[in-house]
């Protein structure tokens, strides 16, 4: 074992610091509520990668970061383990959502009705480079109905099953800390049901969309249609000391259902996340619909794509190779020169190669 | 013998600690603050933030699984007997500690005017915001039909 000496070290990385932040300039509490205001889909991908729900830590760690999204997550989930974990609440149903999108792609006809809610599916791609000659641009009002949208949405899952098109969804009986938790207990495989969905509710959307789409592309065994979307609001119910259920307020949600025919009956993909989402949970909800029985090493085995969406590990792992690895590459450059030297030696007196 | 907690008549204990968690933080700790002065001595048991991991039910297998930690602060006080206790969205240990206090408050029977005037204009605010909210989203609705 060697170890190499690093002179100037400390004054070195403390200017690369400076020189990093020296780009972004002063973080004021106005430039953090600006980046929470004006970029709520940024920071609900960031919240969801993080696993930690709060749009004004979300906030900041992007200005303190400059953006860079891969820090973004690992001070977050970093700061989270300071926090004390003071509960945990009551599990959110997919009937009791506040739901402002609510879309299905397999049936035109859904009980309730579609809702498109905030999109861009629709939109037309122009970028709007008159700003950049100085003019604002303003949204158009949103036309109110007269009547408000149910904000409870009956689940198209549940009337599937009724109509014998899904085996109905058995309800789990374990809440609170039973429910198996990754950032609590190691994750082994095959994993428990819950670790995978808590997995990919956390993953990085990069990933995920990268090993969910070549499922879709034909790299998996199930093609994915999407029976049910919906960003909503759940409620986060906790537990008065006296015993009495409340609301302490409210969080986005993303969920994804995704379905293939098998057999006589369809089958279903399932994802959520914190915040809205909906590349993520379409893609995470393709790679759980074709995880079953999936070949070893293929992108929608159940092993390689939760190794490989999690964010923090895998963009730690890849960076970790521009790290100092003198002494190791030296060793392989050792190696390699004595080969090459012995190599000579044989092409020079064979007799001494034997 | 200590007895037991008041309620707030027209108000379940549910709804009013609801209504409490999303009401407006400047209003809420306007509200709470000249309330104070009229409560024997309040013990401070927990103020402090934390995380509350959020369950959710899978609706293809019914598993619950942790979507993720959600940030709360949390306030919980005493005073002649009863407790008051508060748990909100976000790291405002102040708002926490209003909610608590009007929690009090109620519990001991005190300013019970005062309380259900203020959880009936924030429970209308609220009601009012998610009507807005949904007639935008209904302005969304597609009717879809095949030819």
């Amino acid at each position: 074992m060697a170890y190499v000496a690093t002179r100037g070290g400390e004054r070195a990385i403390e200017q690369s610091q400076r020189l990093f932040k020296a780009e972004m300039g002063t973080i004021t509490p106005e430039r953090v509520a600006e980046i929470r205001a004006a970029m709520p889909y940024l920071i609900d991908r960031v919240m969801g990668e993080a696993s930690l729900y709060d749009e004004d830590l979300a906030a900041l760690a992007l200005a303190q970061t400059g953006g860079e999204l891969y820090e973004a997550v690992l001070l977050l989930r970093a700061w989270r383990t300071t926090q004390p974990r003071i509960a945990v609440a009551e599990p959110v149903t997919q009937g009791a959502l506040f739901t402002h999108r609510r879309i299905s792609a397999a049936f035109k006809d859904i009980p309730g009705g579609q809702v498109l809610g905030p999109t861009l599916d629709y939109a037309h791609r122009i970028l709007a480079t008159e700003v950049l000659d100085g003019q604002t641009n303003s949204p158009e009002p949103v036309e109110a109905a007269a009547k408000p949208s149910p904000a409870q949405q009956p689940s198209v899952a549940a009337w599937q099953a009724e109509n014998g098109l899904l085996s109905g969804a058995v309800s789990d009986t374990l809440t609170g800390n039973d429910i198996p938790d990754v950032t609590r207990e190691p994750l082994l495989f095959p994993a428990k049901r819950a670790h995978t969905l808590q997995s990919l509710a956390r993953a990085e959307t990069g990933g995920v969309l990268a090993l969910g789409y070549a499922a879709q592309r034909g790299y998996g065994q199930a093609h994915p249609t999407v029976n049910e979307l919906r960003l909503a609001e759940a409620e986060v119910v906790v537990t008065h000391p006296r015993g009495t259920q409340f609301s302490a307020g409210r969080v986005k949600v993303s969920q994804a259902e995704v379905v293939s025919k098998k057999g006589e009956q369809l089958e279903l993909g399932f994802s959520a996340t914190l915040g809205w989402n909906e590349v993520k949970v379409i893609a995470a909800a393709t790679l759980d619909l074709n995880s079953k029985g999936a070949p070893k090493g293929s992108a929608t085995e159940e092993e390689f794509f939760l190794y490989h969406t999690e964010g923090v590990e895998s963009s730690g792992f890849c960076i970790h190779f521009k790290l100092p690895h003198y002494v190791t590459f030296q060793s392989s450059l050792d190696a390699m020169r004595d080969a090459k030297a012995k190599k000579a030696a044989k092409e020079k007196s064979p007799e001494l190669a034997e | 013998m200590t007895r037991p907690p008041q309620s707030l008549q027209g108000w379940t204990h549910e709804a009013q600690l609801s209504v409490l968690a999303r009401a407006d933080t400047a209003r809420l700790k306007a509200f709470a603050d000249p309330l104070i002065t009229d409560l024997p001595d309040i013990s401070v048991v927990e103020n402090r933030t934390g995380l509350v991991m959020l369950p959710m039910r899978d609706t293809a297998q019914g598993t619950h699984f942790h979507l993720g930690e959600v940030l709360m602060s949390e306030a919980r006080i005493s005073a002649d007997g009863q407790e008051g206790y508060a748990m909100r969205r976000g790291r405002d240990l102040a708002a926490a500690m209003a909610m608590a206090v009007v929690d009090l408050v109620v519990a001991l029977g005190h300013a019970q005017d005062a309380c259900r005037a203020f959880l009936e204009a924030e429970a209308k605010a609220q009601s009012d915001a998610d009507t807005l909210t949904l007639r935008r989203v209904e302005a969304t609705r597609v009717d879809m039909e095949t030819f």
